[in-house]
């Protein structure tokens, strides 16, 4: 009968171990997974102070393409996967363009996309921003349906060597959320509605694309490099 | 001897469910799964009745069965054909109710929770475990 007392003694130890490990180790870092209120963003300023994109290319290309853009949205998914490297190629590796990346995650229908935002800027942390964006619109299929992709984003980190203690404290924390969240009312300011919305500027020159394959943004481009140019369709 | 096996099955059985139900309830962040599709299960509609999580379920069973078990095996109860007709029916009724949830996962929704399956194994155990019981029923 002890023996018995023993094995029960055992598995409580072991089982409430297991069940609280879990549960402790997320109520210690409760990651912030929705936009959060911030204060003082009503003057244009201090929205642009707060909102930060990430931008690739030469700082002084003529041309900024801005693309307000969701990582759980299946648009952004296929832009980001099929456009994005051609116009990485053709604009911005020649210094013809710089681009830029501003969070929309549209929160009301896609439960992960703040978290993965966020996530992404974790990863900037370390330098590996555009890797971990790759990874996150490649795996879009596998993540999007998680409950919780907490676990799922940190193993896209370590997939890509980031230092892992540093990248899963910010990810598990409120880092970043200040910054996604003014990314999004930003992105409300100029009236984005829908992602990708990519926006060509050139000086005072600004097109808004609807169409996302590499032959619309070329033209676009060209149109505002081009002093007197036209929207096509106009 | 039998009623002691059930009461170690039912506690491990406890504790799994109870895992299941801290990230039912958004306790314990990702649902860590080496083996099949546990987010793909968490997330389907087969996940809950109503608005009950099935693990809540497979909570109350498991304390029930291990509850009763351990009665079982107290001084003054070992014969009690009562325990032991609660034991043979709880545990038919966990088999079957796991045997349908194993069926959902292999027809319907077509992913595998390895708690679940740990789970349902765990059950089907205890079930066996549970049949000397109708040897003490028809001697009472």
């Amino acid at each position: 009968m002890k023996k018995f007392y023993y094995v029960l003694a055992g598995v409580a130890v072991v089982g409430i171990g297991a069940v609280g490990y879990n549960v402790g180790s997320n109520a210690l870092g409760p990651a912030v997974s929705a936009p959060i209120e911030l204060e003082g963003l009503d003057s244009p300023e201090a929205l642009a102070e707060m909102a930060q994109g990430i931008t690739r290319g030469d700082e002084d290309a003529p041309v900024t393409i801005v693309e307000f853009g969701d990582f759980q949205c299946p648009g952004c998914g296929a832009f980001a996967l099929s456009v994005k490297p051609q116009i990485d190629l053709m604009l911005v590796q020649t210094g013809k363009v710089k681009f830029i990346f501003y969070d929309f995650p549209l929160t009301t229908i896609h439960p992960n996309a703040f978290l993965a935002a966020r996530a992404s800027r974790c990863a900037q942390d370390q330098d590996k921003y555009w890797e971990y964006h790759d990874v996150l619109f490649r795996n879009q299929a596998n993540w999007s349906t998680e409950s919780n992709a907490t676990g799922t984003f940190l193993g896209y980190g370590e997939d890509l060597g980031v230092n892992e203690k540093d990248f899963e404290a910010c990810v598990r924390s409120d880092k970043y959320a200040d910054v996604v969240t003014a990314n999004m009312e930003l992105g409300m300011a100029l009236g984005v509605g829908s992602t990708p919305t990519l926006l060509v500027q050139a000086g005072d020159e600004v097109r808004q694309l609807n169409g996302f394959d590499y032959r619309s943004v070329q033209e676009a481009v060209e149109l505002v490099s081009t002093p007197g140019g036209t929207s096509p369709g106009n | 001897m039998n009623r002691m096996i059930v009461a170690v099955l039912s506690l491990v059985g406890l504790f799994v469910a109870l895992y299941l139900f801290a990230h039912n309830l958004g306790l314990t962040g990702p649902i860590t799964c080496g083996v099949g599709d546990c987010a793909t299960v968490q997330a389907s509609q087969w996940a809950k009745i109503g608005p009950i999580p099935v693990s809540s379920i497979g909570v109350l069973g498991y304390i029930a069965l291990f509850v009763l078990s351990f009665m079982g095996i107290q001084p003054g109860r070992r014969d009690s054909a009562m325990i032991g007709g609660l034991l043979l029916a709880g545990s038919a009724g966990g088999a079957a109710f796991s045997g349908w949830l194993t069926y959902l996962e292999a027809f319907v929704i077509n992913a595998w929770c390895q708690y679940c399956v740990i789970s349902a194994i765990l059950i089907t155990l205890i079930f066996l475990a549970s049949l000397p019981e109708i040897g003490r029923l028809r001697a009472s």
